[in-house]
């Protein structure tokens, strides 16, 4: 990736779409890490995450509020 | 339920298959172009050239899409002259949720979206994807906080993508 690129993500220019989006609460490195992979390996990452965040989802169990769990150790 | 590891691959390798003339769009086209947002099916922009609805209604056929939001026991024909008869559909197959849109909001129809659209390969076959320009105003013409909230980051490669322009 060409160096001008990268700096924009990294540091961007006052007013530039990047700074809007870092100001909006987009971290820039993450999309710049994005942007050096090939479209299709962008595609396999997207899926792998979902397929993550399905894993995650199935095996979570809640047990209930902290709170409550505190006052009944105690 | 399809496998989730393939839920975007698939339905992409089955239109490629099958020749079928669309151009990617919705979050799936912005994973391409750069952007983290997430998504979790495809929506493509298809041409409504007969030849092609028969290709449509074919590759849904092999992969026994049917209707999502639709009750169990709607009867509904999938073949060519109902898709001639609709615009959008919304299709969960055995293989991933697909999306098929006549018409892209704040863009237009198939040639719209067509136009200036980028081609990449994917998974062996080659796709037109939206250019990032009208996959924004798309973004914002669809004006719902999912797609909104999209559009600073999209902007971002956009420029980023304009001073790769410059540069070369």
């Amino acid at each position: 990736m060409h160096a001008d690129i990268e700096d924009y993500f990294l540091n961007p220019p006052p007013g530039s779409a990047a700074m809007r989006a870092a100001e909006f609460g987009i971290d820039l490195t993450l999309t710049l890490e994005h942007l050096r992979l090939t479209p299709e390996e962008r595609i396999r990452k997207l899926v792998s995450f979902i397929e993550e965040i399905a894993k995650l989802q199935e095996s979570v169990r809640i047990i209930g509020p902290t709170n409550a769990r505190v006052e009944q150790h105690h | 339920m399809p496998v989730l590891s393939n839920i975007i691959e698939a339905p992409l390798r089955l239109l490629g298959e099958y020749r079928v003339d669309c151009v990617i769009v919705g979050g799936v086209a912005a994973a391409i172009h750069g952007s983290l947002l997430l998504t979790n099916d495809l929506d493509v922009c298809y041409s409504r050239d007969p030849a092609n609805l028969d290709r449509i209604a074919a590759a849904l056929q092999s992969a026994h899409a049917r209707l999502r939001h639709t009750p169990e026991g709607i009867p509904f024909i999938l073949d060519a002259e109902t898709l001639k008869r609709g615009l959008n559909f919304t299709f969960t197959t055995d293989i991933g949720d697909l999306d098929l849109l006549g018409e892209v909001r704040g863009v237009g129809n198939y040639k719209d979206v067509l136009s200036n659209s980028i081609t990449v390969e994917l998974f062996g076959h080659h796709f037109a994807v939206i250019d990032i320009a009208r996959l924004i105003s798309a973004k914002r013409a669809a004006g719902r906080p999912r797609d909104l909230i999209a559009i600073p980051e999209l902007e971002a490669i956009q420029q980023a993508q304009a001073l790769a322009k410059e540069k070369s």
